[in-house]
């Protein structure tokens, strides 16, 4: 590992080189391999989870699952920041890990990984259907690939703080984009705090700005991967955001990175944000009281009725072509994993839910006290979300309870199509976050500043079809 | 022209003094020669004078003006540097045109300024040349031009000559000597060299570990130094020191003759043993030792003496300088 | 014996002792360097490094995209504000550290700060510095009036948003990585200072020359060779670097406000996943760096000769 980190330490830091040094580490360190012939190594490469416990369970679990399958598993954990750039100079040498994990769909990656429809398959087959917005995010339809596996996903709520919004009248928070606008510009004008919603290049107003233009019955490609961003819809939805920042909002949220709008949550300078849960289980062990009056909506809905969430994060595995050798133990892997997803929802304070949420729950302890009834994964999760095992004493209950029904509103970056290089590069290089904060600043109208974002979208778009990627017209 | 006094001037370095109490009057047009030692002070007193560096006590007068609080720039002096220190990055023209250009004169002045001070040092061919295509006697002839050319009140110089060879010294020093006649100005001029200070000198100041130890003509130097540094300061080779009746007596080499050659009525007889002889062209310097002190002769001409032998040698009371034994002081009588 | 003999031989232990660089330069600049250059001209993405050579379809691509013109003009802002006032600041720093002075060493603890820290550590202090909400400075400014109210002389908003603000987080970024690089400039500056002979700067106060002349007609005229010197490694470093505007602001505030080339390829060839571009646009900084070099290094000579 030491090699790979200074190696990886070297390309963060020179930045420039990355490119050029990509293909580097495979001269120098090739010959280096040495196998093992009697048993065998599963490579797990993947982030270290926001939820610490999550690890805590997980990386015991390899080792138990290695142990019954007569394979040493071993688990590097890094920084989500780095697991890109790992696994292409990974790719570039031809060697490394034998199972990626990626909380984004991987889908630039497809040429060099293998196509997993027969595991794909084989889980329907023993678990049942798949959420349909986390197959998009696996499965590339236009070369008819999958490029990896989802077995989860996490849901991105809405957060509000209830004394706020109790003040100014609205004690169950938004339920429109609307509600939003009229009653935080309340909130601020009566109570001095301002709304949570980014126009940053970060990932979370890149999830943010997303659901706004589906709740808004738009977004920047159709079901056949063609670019629509440029309609008058598009317009509506940055009209709108232009109006949300001059009355709730302040040049703060240009600035801001993935963890501002929680931090701001629990410092009570935020009255509502978009985000996963995990600021409030955080705040549930640090500052209980705040938790407490911490609550969630499901996705808001737009002018027309439709109301989408963008899914926060997106658990997506691949195995390397290099790795070939290892396919089967890491397939095997995959699916155990999701055979044992109740542990994964558990551990990971529910934070993380299932693909497949027709698989069986597992005879036998658990390590949580078992819900009454649950043959299947959905039991055990409207179980939790309607009475969350982890809520604190005397805190109000129910409180998860709008996120039940969270896959109905949660899309996949892409949405309604599938992901796509394309779609990845729009997100990696915030033209959303751009387009809209054009229009907030003044610098432009919304219709110029859609218009540009929608030629930069369609100029990417046509370079990853010229790479066989993406479906549809340029 | 003017003159130049220093009262009480002591400058501390930490807690090292450099000048410790020195009193001194330049008088106008006069060539003063500061010297002494390394380390003796010499140098500080310049940059005092300078305004480089502020007393730590006393005052500093030109033409009787108290200048400690007045710039360099306003002191009206000129300095020319052990180094020269002309700037490498302008012509000979520009260098000496430098002094002139600060004080925002016309350019045609500064022209014909500079032309008088480069024609004075024969320098004129040199003009458009840069200070590293000179020779170290060009150098030194722009710097003194530079200085020059805005005559200023007083001139320092400091060890000018040290950077020449023998040969350009030599002939510097008399060059010297006549430009600061002719100019006339008020010149402050520092060595560690005896020669140099004996033959520029109108007046020679001697210190040693900042203190001025005397002030004089050459002659006077030579001839009644003030105390036993000065004394064996002063004089090639340098003078000689026996302890006779509770005194330093200080006597010449070149007056420590063999008994038969010196003349005059009270003579002080020496048994001499002579260890080593040096051959220096001219004359002869011998080595050697009376009752185990040492002492230098110088030779006359063709007298024989051999290495190891003993001879009676004898100076005439008239040479002898005597000193107190105990403060180094001359006793005069 | 005979290996000590062949070591004896100049024409065998240059070439053996050059060898150790030779071989670091050709595998950590030169092919690198050659591995962008053929990136460049290919179609290569993260995800596949099996390329074909396109042409030099990437270097219009980027040119036509206005988020690279964009990084191409912050680039050069960033770089020349950082430059000039690094040029400035660092003269008076080293200016400072020549002198003698009670508590001297305070000075040049501080001075040396930015250097012994790790910069990840000093830019995460300037983030807090910074921060939209909880920036001390704002604190600072809105308890002297000078911010927060409708009469004060920032305005009547709680915050200045140093990061939220395009021109603000320009000029943040711009002021720490001058606090980055000033000790480098400063120290650069001092040994050329000392260099200067003393005598030569105090003729010239002989000569009458007050600070100013002495400054522009002695100190910096003979200081130029180092100061061009300061200037190229400065501008090198600055040209090509992201950490600060990464650990600040991403390339953000949007629309791409302090994005920079170094920042762009990284988001192009990474987040983006398109390597092909991101190496075009890194190697734009090779004709632009070698320009500037040859000029400086030209200059540098010229003065140095006369």
């Amino acid at each position: 590992m030491t090699g790979r980190i200074s190696r990886r330490r070297f390309l963060r830091t020179t930045g420039m080189g990355t490119v050029g040094l990509a293909l580097g580490p495979a001269i120098l360190t090739s010959g280096c391999t040495k196998k093992k012939a009697a048993r065998r190594t599963l490579r797990l490469l993947q982030w270290s989870h926001f939820v610490p416990r999550y690890d805590k369970w997980f990386d015991p679990y390899c080792k138990k699952w290695g142990e019954e399958h007569n394979v040493d598993v071993i688990v590097d954990h890094i920084s989500l920041s780095d697991l890109r750039s790992t696994f292409a100079s990974e790719v570039a040498a031809g060697r490394g890990h034998d199972l990626i994990e990626f909380i984004d769909p991987p889908s630039d990656f497809e040429p060099s990984v293998l196509d997993l429809s027969d595991l794909n398959q084989e889980a329907v087959k023993r678990f049942g259907a798949q959420l349909p917005a986390t197959t998009k995010s696996s499965y590339n339809p236009f070369t008819k690939k999958y490029y990896g596996f989802c077995h989860g996903w996490t849901i991105d709520p809405g957060d509000y703080r209830k004394s706020l919004w109790e003040k100014v009248g609205m004690p169950d928070g938004p339920r429109t984009w609307e509600d939003l606008l009229v009653y935080s510009a309340r909130i601020k004008s009566q109570l001095g705090v301002q709304n949570g919603i980014g126009i940053s290049q970060e990932l979370d107003s890149n999830m943010a700005e997303r659901a706004l233009l589906w709740s808004f019955d738009t977004g920047t490609q159709d079901e056949g991967e063609q670019v629509i961003l440029d309609n008058p819809k598009t317009v509506e939805a940055v009209k709108y955001m232009t109006e949300l920042y001059q009355k709730t909002l302040t040049p703060e949220v240009f600035s801001w990175n993935p963890a501002s709008n929680n931090q701001l949550l629990i410092a009570g300078k935020a009255s509502y944000i978009l985000n996963s849960i995990s600021a409030y289980r955080s705040a549930q062990k640090d500052v209980p009281e705040i938790a407490k009056d911490v609550f969630f909506t499901p996705a808001l809905k737009g002018p027309r009725g439709s109301g989408w969430a963008c899914q926060h994060v997106i658990y997506v595995s691949v195995i390397p072509t290099f790795a070939k050798a290892n396919a089967d133990l890491a397939k095997q892997f995959l699916l155990d994993l999701c055979a044992n997803y109740d542990r994964a929802m558990w551990e990971s304070e529910l934070y993380a839910s299932p693909s497949f949420f027709n698989a069986p729950v597992p005879e036998g302890d658990r390590g949580y006290t078992r819900v009454e009834g649950a043959k299947i994964l959905r039991d055990v999760f409207n179980a939790w979300f309607a009475n969350d095992p982890y809520a604190l004493p005397g805190e109000a209950k129910g409180k998860l309870l709008p996120l039940q029904d969270a896959e109905k509103w949660s899309a996949n970056v892409g949405h309604p199509g599938p992901a796509s290089p394309a779609e990845g590069e729009i997100f990696g290089t915030f033209v959303l976050p751009n387009m809209f904060a054009r229009v907030a600043q003044g610098k432009q109208s919304a219709e110029e500043s859609v218009k540009q974002a929608a030629a930069e979208c369609r100029k990417i778009f046509d370079k990853w079809r010229a790479q066989g990627l993406v479906g549809g017209k340029g | 022209m003017a003159t130049v006094e220093f009262r009480g001037v002591t400058k501390n370095f930490g807690q090292v003094k450099a000048t410790d109490g020195v009193d001194l009057a330049i008088k106008d047009g006069e060539l003063l020669v500061l010297l002494g030692p390394s380390g003796s002070g010499k140098s500080t007193l310049m940059r005092l004078c300078a305004g480089l560096e502020q007393p730590t006590s006393g005052t500093i007068a030109i033409d009787g003006v108290v200048v400690n609080d007045v710039s360099p720039r306003e002191r009206g002096i000129a300095m020319v540097f052990q180094s020269y220190a002309l700037y490498p990055h302008k012509t000979v023209f520009d260098n000496i045109a430098f002094p002139l250009t600060v004080e925002h004169m016309a350019k045609e002045d500064i022209r014909k300024k500079v032309e008088w001070a480069a024609g004075l040092f024969g320098i004129g061919r040199l003009l458009d040349r840069m200070p590293s295509q000179l020779s170290g006697g060009e150098r030194q002839r722009v710097a003194i031009a530079r200085a020059l050319v805005r005559r200023p009140r007083v001139l320092l110089m400091d060890e000018p000559l040290s950077n020449l060879d023998a040969k350009e010294r030599h002939y510097a020093r008399g060059e010297l000597k006549k430009f600061q006649r002719g100019i006339g100005v008020t010149t402050i001029y520092v060595t560690h060299d005896q020669v140099e200070a004996m033959g520029l000198g109108d007046r020679i100041a001697v210190l040693c570990e900042g203190r001025l130890r005397q002030v004089g003509t050459p002659e006077e130097i030579y001839d009644r130094p003030a105390d036993i540094f000065v004394a064996g300061f002063i004089g090639i080779p340098p003078m000689n020191f026996i302890e006779r009746e509770g005194r330093i007596a200080g006597f010449r080499p070149e007056v420590f003759r063999p008994l038969e050659l010196v003349q005059g009525d009270e003579l002080m007889r020496l048994r001499y043993r002579i260890e080593r002889v040096e051959n220096l062209g001219g004359y002869r310097v011998a080595y050697g030792v009376v009752d185990g002190t040492p002492i230098l002769a110088k030779l006359p001409h063709r007298y024989p003496v051999t290495e190891g032998e003993e001879h009676d040698f004898a100076v005439s009371i008239r040479d002898i300088h005597f000193f107190h034994k105990d403060t180094g002081l001359r006793i005069e009588g | 014996m005979k290996t000590k003999r062949l070591l004896d031989r100049d024409e065998v232990l240059g070439p053996l002792c050059l060898l150790p660089v030779v071989i670091y330069m050709a595998l950590f600049i030169g092919f690198p360097f050659v591995m962008s250059f053929v990136y460049s001209i290919s179609n290569v993405t993260i995800g596949n490094p099996h390329y074909r050579i396109v042409g030099l379809q990437n270097f219009i691509a980027i040119v036509e995209d206005p988020v690279f013109r964009k990084s191409l003009v912050n680039t050069c802002i960033f770089t020349f504000v950082s430059i000039s006032i690094v040029i400035v600041l660092g003269h008076i720093l080293a200016e400072l550290l020549r002198r003698e002075f009670r508590g001297k060493w305070v000075v040049r603890f501080l001075v040396m700060l930015p250097w012994t820290a790790p910069i990840a550590l000093g830019a995460i202090g300037f983030l807090w510095f910074l921060d939209s909400v909880f920036s001390p400075i704002d604190w600072l400014l809105r308890t002297w009036g000078l911010l927060g109210s409708p009469d004060s002389l920032f305005g009547a908003q709680s915050n200045l948003y140093w990061l939220g603000r395009p021109e603000l987080a320009m000029t943040s970024v711009i002021l720490v990585h001058v606090w980055r690089i000033l000790p480098l400039a400063a120290v650069i500056l001092l040994a050329g200072m000392n260099a200067i002979p003393r005598e030569i700067i105090e003729a010239a106060q002989v000569d009458g020359a007050g600070y100013f002349r002495r400054l522009f007609h002695i100190i910096l005229p003979l200081l130029f060779p180092v100061i061009g010197v300061t200037i190229l490694f400065a501008t090198f470093f600055t040209f090509t670097d992201m950490t600060v505007v990464w650990i600040l602001t991403k390339g953000g505030p949007p629309p791409n406000s302090t994005q920079v080339l170094a920042s762009l390829a990284f988001l192009k060839g990474i987040a983006g996943g398109d390597l092909a571009q991101a190496a075009a646009v890194a190697l734009f900084f090779f004709p632009v760096l070698a320009g500037i070099a040859a000029i400086v290094l030209r200059l540098v000579k010229k003065a140095v000769v006369t």
